[in-house]
């Protein structure tokens, strides 16, 4: 009976169940019990006991090489007496004092292990981490009371008896008491100073927004996880002192920064062992599952349709947008774009917009727009295009090969993290080799939506799914799929402060709660093409190629996906002759707009 | 499984060894083995490396065993070798270095002194490994394939496999011991202490009798010229671009080499590494807190780098016999080229020629003279058109390729530019896109943009392959063997056919004349060709998929292989086709004379139809060219000038339908004759592009006409 089957409290029990392992994979899939594990992301480390059972989530950052361990292994005491220990899930042998390990025992069984280093997700908003928060079960609650063998030999209470390491007998170390781990994850042991920085350890993505890391060991189907995805693990907590390698004195300087940047200080990047899994399909906590929501949230009476909802976050947007409506439309459905398929060399359902013809005197206006933007999206990141950012920020992962880490780079985000490039703050200036590949790995994942990672002797490309956005005064420099002018309206740049603190008066948290699930929701949902719209469809693109021969496939590509993306917005799951020519309307207004830009002297090649 | 018999297994062996030979075409035999086993003995070859292949032909089952236990035969070897060597000796060796004299005076010494009843302590004999000067080293067997690092499993550990990679660091080559000797300070005596680990304890009490009995209590001290050192070198291999996963981390894997697999191989080489796969315990930090983990590592027994030396190819290359077989179907020319950038739809001929530029002309070195065998090919056309992509295209599909743009972006440039090491001081070469492209194609987009040096430099490259440089007193010659696909944009933003084509992208004639074909790539609204457009726009968006087409797309990598397999082919031209070849170019010359061509014709042309029509041999798998390669390179050539005159003939309102123009052929051909043969009407027709039913129904519909007679047997049409 599964029901009566509790989660596996210590690495031992769970090894002795693996026979079970397919009831223990259904004792995962009920929510309950996965809510019921603390989250490692938002609990600090004192509080959390060694070989407890912890979630993390997170995107999967670097991949690192196969280990090979001892499974099972004897053990030999001093009196000649021999038990088989397991070694799954564990990195520290389990030996007390006077026992030896029997190497070549025949017992002995080596298994293969995969690590995967897990940073939480980059560029995360404020809220969403507030809202995961939230969802997390409290160490001291009767939560852990899921556990019963725990609980029983931890009875809640003062963190300094948490703190206590039971079972003195094995060989573990006692964990030196660390402060508020959020604030300070250095190890207490700094004395004994590593070469390597913990922020070179860390390895975030963007390093202005520190992202936790993990080391997650695998042990099962390997070949599914894929770099760049979000994850969301359980498994024990693996936080021994003796795993920091700077802590030892080793003379084999050889790979001496492989080594410490392999075995970094447990208490900077705790080791999870994980035995479960659930891969996220994307970044907003409100509508995840794998979350526990608090009650007001599930208890939400009406929900109003999406299509009022469709309504309310355009004028919103509208408002930000100097009162411009087709801009607000294009906005909307660049919100909502996803890559929703890849076929040889094309990924289809990309919507690089660059919003340019910024008016010049309204200052900062990107930090604001995007200050609004920051609370609609689960993830996003506000990205200066100066020559200094350029110049000198990692855009692309690049592999160190002393250390043999992916260093991560501002652009290694997870999909549907919204990346908005401010080209307003950009100034003349020499833009130096890197910033040259910068732009280049820019310009990439905009064409393509996939990031080169510079593996030194050749590069290969990761599939990615960042929508983009450009804030531009003229055309942008980097390429995009809709260049869209916008039409300031006079009098609304001169009230844009004022629209933008009313647009902010106007998001109250219930209406947030709304246009957040709405735009995650949208962008999930699914939309197809019946047979007769595809034939008009056909039909309308020889006509439009009678009457305009500079008219290309491209054109085709965008208006298919911005018709998708305006029927999506309006709640509907087919393409209507309405929503296509409501596409074909707005992009001949748009073409119109382009038309009407001042031309540069040297005009880029389109 | 049973355990094998190892005593016998020895026996076996040095049957093997001093009996195994090869016939040679004379029918002598050789010993292969025999042979090396001199020379070991005479210290004149320190490895000897047995070739699985060989073993397997004597016994099958040993060479099984070898693969599978590989590390317990190489020992088993080593030991059959030390035992059989003396015999072997015919003259006496010279002292080669200092071990050498170190190991005849102790034996000296031994022989000496010894007092053949006394028992002598284990540590105090010489162990083997100091008497071995050679090293034994497997090739694995020719059938085994070359895995990827991730291919290499626990179940591995202990047998000999095969990996491909690159590698991205190596370490010094430092002396490692094997076998440690001490001399004791009190009695004098020696003990040896042989390592077989990365580290060792060494011995400080003096095991000697003399010692023990007298509770002298000496002390051993290192002897470093009596030790045995052999070079050790670690190396780090990751897996190659092609091998990885998409969304996985490449992999990597430590190679131990030791003694003549040294130095073999530098960061950034691409190699094939055979070695046993064996489990690493280490002491200290490993023992200490991570006694659950152990390294693995591969013992290398071979490395072979594979850019150094292309012809050794790994089989994963190879292609199966199914694989050719779906190849070989009769309409593989039209599916390779359509499996080309499968995403762009239309232009086959355009395709086809990027296909014969990937495979490329065969290398001619007429007394000295080298002629290019490779093939440019230049695109030009309204922006837009896809030339991007297809050059994207090619440069992934290319083994060794550079995408470039004309305004190169770094200093370097195309060419090369000579840098200063800011440390050292020392001016270095670097190369730019073309010499990094050698043997290769590259990719430049945006041609006409071209820096000014850049383009003069191209004119060397495009015809002699090289690069001179005479820059900041280095003056060399760098090798560009290149195949140059360029895109370039019309100057005045759309091509302008009523120029020329050199005023068209503003490049010079000289240059322009070095490409073997020059493409217009235009987009003309046409109804037909734009519903499928569509419709294959609007499939794609709806299935998340290609449409299925009448061809299926072949596999890139199977692409890469089949082309890898065409380039090895050396087609010559027989010379019963010189007259043919010759004909056609007099009659192109004459033509370009009488038509106002905006195109021009020399004797460039000609090397490009014979570079082509080898292109297409190499595509068959041929060894000789035939007529009718040479009739398609003709084609070829027709449409490329045809997609630059096309527009013209616009212009002028006079279209002539086809039948008008082949007619005009046929007058032409027939001169002031009366009669033509048809198979004569045909091979002119068909170089100039037009199709076999084209001409038969211009044959039928002057006929009707009256115009000529067709005889009965259909080979003659006569004038009337």
């Amino acid at each position: 009976m599964p029901s009566a089957m509790e989660l596996p409290s210590t690495p031992d029990e769970l090894a002795a169940q693996q026979a079970d392992s397919a009831a223990l994979k259904d004792l995962l899939k009920d929510p309950n019990r996965w809510h019921s594990i603390p989250l490692l992301n938002y609990t600090p480390l004192h509080k959390l006991k060694d070989q407890t059972l912890v979630r993390f989530r997170g995107m999967i950052q670097d991949m690192m090489d196969p280990e090979i361990y001892l499974e099972r292994y004897e053990v030999k005491s001093t009196d000649g007496s021999k038990r088989v220990q397991e070694g799954k899930y564990r990195d520290c042998l389990k030996i007390t004092a006077g026992e030896v390990i029997d190497y070549n025992a025949d017992g002995n069984v080596h298994g293969e292990r995969r690590t995967m280093f897990v940073v939480s997700v980059p560029g995360l908003n404020d809220w969403s981490k507030e809202h995961e928060k939230q969802c997390c079960p409290q160490i001291d609650l009767a939560s852990l009371g899921q556990s019963p063998s725990l609980a029983k030999k931890r009875p809640v209470g003062g963190e300094q008896e948490a703190m206590e390491v039971d079972g003195a007998s094995e060989t573990t170390f006692k964990r030196p008491c660390l402060k508020e781990i959020q604030q300070d994850r250095e190890p207490a042991s700094a004395s004994n100073a590593s070469a390597l920085g913990s922020e070179y350890l860390l390895n975030s993505p963007l390093p202005d927004r520190p992202s936790l890391a993990c080391m997650v060991k695998v042990y099962e189907e390997f070949d599914t996880y894929q770099l760049n995805s979000l994850v969301d693990f359980v498994g024990f907590l693996s936080v021994d002192a003796s795993l920091d390698a700077a802590t030892l004195d080793i003379d084999d300087c050889e790979n001496l920064s492989e080594l410490q940047a392999a075995n970094p200080s447990p208490f900077l990047i705790p080791r999870l062992h994980a035995f479960g899994v659930q891969v996220l399909p994307h970044a907003n906590p409100l509508l995840d599952k794998s979350l526990r929501q608090p009650t007001e949230i599930c208890e939400e009476t009406t929900y109003p349709s999406q299509l009022a909802v469709h309504k309310d976050l355009r004028m919103l947007l509208k408002l930000c947008l100097f009162d411009d409506d087709l801009a607000a439309e294009y906005l909307l459905s660049h919100l909502i774009s996803t890559v929703y398929s890849r076929s040889e060399m094309q990924s289809i359902g990309k919507f690089a917009l660059n919003i340019c013809n910024l008016p010049k005197d309204c200052e900062a206006y990107a930090t604001k727009l995007y200050k609004i933007l920051e609370l609609l999206l689960p993830a996003s990141h506000y990205l200066p295009m100066t020559l200094v950012t350029l110049n000198t920020a990692a855009f692309a992962p690049k592999k160190d090969y002393e250390t043999n880490k992916l260093v991560s780079g501002v652009l290694q985000l997870a999909p549907h993290t919204h990346l908005v490039l401010d080209e307003t703050c950009m100034q003349q200036g020499k833009l130096e080799a890197n910033g040259v590949h910068a732009v280049q790995h820019l310009a990439h994942l905009i064409n393509n939506q996939e990031l080169k990672c510079d593996f030194q002797y050749y590069q290969i490309d990761y599939q990615a799914n960042i929508p983009v956005l450009v804030l531009s005064e003229g055309r942008s420099m980097l390429p995009s799929d809709f260049v869209l002018p916008i039409n300031a309206d006079a009098k609304a740049v001169e009230l844009v402060d004022e629209s933008l603190k009313a647009a902010h008066h106007y998001l109250q948290p219930s209406r947030l709660h709304q246009f957040r699930k709405y735009l995650t929701t949208a962008r999930t949902s699914g939309f197809s093409v019946s047979e007769e719209h595809t034939e008009m469809i056909q039909q309308d693109f020889v006509d439009m190629r009678k009457a305009n021969v500079k008219s290309n496939a491209d054109d085709l590509h965008g208006l298919l996906v911005l018709s998708r993306l305006l029927g999506i917005a309006r709640g509907k799951d087919t393409l209507d002759k309405e929503t296509w020519q409501l596409a074909t309307e707005f992009e001949a207004k748009r073409r119109q707009r382009i038309q009407s830009l001042p031309k540069s002297s040297a005009q880029v090649r389109n | 499984m049973a355990r094998r018999d190892y005593a016998q297994d020895r026996e076996s062996i040095k049957t093997f060894l001093s009996e195994f030979c090869k016939c040679d075409d004379d029918g002598k035999k050789e010993f292969v083995y025999g042979s090396q086993l001199v020379k070991l003995a005479h210290r004149e070859q320190v490895l000897i490396t047995i070739d699985l292949d060989d073993l397997a032909e004597f016994n099958e089952s040993l060479a099984e065993a070898v693969v599978d236990n590989c590390r317990r035969y190489t020992s088993i070897f080593s030991d059959v070798i030390a035992e059989l060597l003396p015999s072997y000796k015919q003259q006496e060796v010279h002292a080669k270095d200092a071990l050498d004299v170190y190991i005849e005076h102790r034996l000296m010494m031994e022989s000496r002194t010894r007092n053949p009843m006394e028992q002598r302590d284990e540590r105090n004999s010489f162990p083997s490994e100091l008497m071995k000067r050679f090293e034994v080293g497997f090739k694995p067997l020719s059938t085994e394939k070359a895995h990827s690092i991730r291919e290499v499993k626990a179940q591995h550990i202990g047998k000999l496999v095969t990996v491909r990679g690159i590698v991205t660091r190596c370490t010094e080559v430092k002396p490692m011991m094997v076998v440690a000797t001490y001399t004791c300070d009190r009695c004098g005596s020696e003990t040896y202490q042989p390592v077989n680990s990365l580290s060792f304890t060494p011995v400080h009490d003096c095991p000697s009798d003399d010692c023990r009995v007298n509770k002298a209590g000496g002390r051993l001290y290192l002897q470093t010229r009596g030790s045995k050192f052999v070079k050790f070198q670690e190396v780090k291999m990751q897996e190659h671009s092609d091998q990885v996963p998409v969304g996985h981390i490449p992999r990597s894997m430590t190679i131990m080499c030791r003694g003549e697999v040294t130095r073999m191989a530098q960061p950034g080489d691409h190699i094939v590494v055979s070695g046993v796969f064996l489990p690493l315990m280490r002491t200290g930090f490993a023992q200490m807190i991570q006694g659950l983990l152990s390294e693995t590592f591969l013992q290398a027994h071979r490395i072979i780098c594979i850019n150094k030396n292309d012809e050794i190819s790994d089989k994963d290359a190879e292609l199966t016999p199914e694989e050719l077989e779906e190849l070989a179907q009769d309409d593989f020319y039209e599916r390779l080229a359509t499996s080309l950038a499968p995403e762009i739809y239309g232009h086959l001929d355009v395709k086809k020629a990027l296909l014969l530029l990937l495979v490329g002309g065969v290398d001619k070195r007429p007394d000295g003279m080298k002629i290019r065998g490779n093939i440019n090919i230049c695109l030009m056309g309204d922006p837009g058109v896809a030339k991007s992509q297809l050059l994207g295209y090619i440069s992934r599909l290319a083994v060794r390729s550079q995408y470039t743009t004309g305004r190169g972006s770094s200093g370097v440039g195309l060419t090369a530019a000579v840098m200063k090491d800011p440390l050292t001081g020392e001016m270095t070469l670097e190369g730019g896109a073309l010499v990094l492209a050698d043997q290769g194609v590259c990719c430049i987009d945006e041609f006409d943009k071209m820096a000014d040096q850049d383009r003069t430099a191209i004119h060397e490259v495009m015809e002699q392959q090289t690069i001179s440089i005479a820059k900041a007193g280095i003056m060399t010659t760098l090798n560009a063997r290149v195949s140059i696909l360029a895109a370039a944009n019309p100057a005045f933003g759309r091509y302008n056919p009523r120029r020329t084509v050199e005023q068209n992208i503003q490049l010079p004639a000289a240059l322009l004349s070095r490409f073997d074909l020059l493409w217009l790539i235009q987009d003309k609204p046409d109804r037909d060709n734009d519903l499928r457009l569509a419709k294959h726009i609007t499939y794609v968006h709806s299935h998340s998929k290609q449409p299925p087409t009448r061809v299926k797309a072949l596999d890139m990598n199977l692409m890469r292989r089949y082309i890898n397999l065409c380039k090895r082919k050396n087609p010559t031209i027989p010379d019963e086709l010189t007259d043919y070849i010759v004909g056609a170019y007099v009659e192109l010359r004459r033509e370009a004379r009488n038509q106002k061509d905006m195109t021009f014709t020399s004797a460039r042309n000609l090397l490009g139809i014979l570079r082509l029509s080898t292109a297409l041999a190499r595509l068959r798998l041929s060894d000789s060219v035939e007529k009718d390669d040479v009739a398609e390179a003709l084609r070829l050539l027709e449409m490329s000038k045809d997609s630059l005159n096309q527009i013209h003939e616009h212009q002028k309102g006079h279209v002539p339908n086809t039948s008008d123009r082949i007619f005009a052929i046929v007058r032409e051909l027939a001169g002031s004759g009366k009669g033509v043969k048809i198979a004569d009407i045909m091979d002119r027709c068909t170089t100039k592009g037009f199709k076999p039913d084209q001409v038969d129904k211009c044959i039928d519909d002057y006929e009707e006409l009256n115009v000529w007679q067709v005889n009965m047997g259909r080979t003659k049409i006569t004038f009337i």
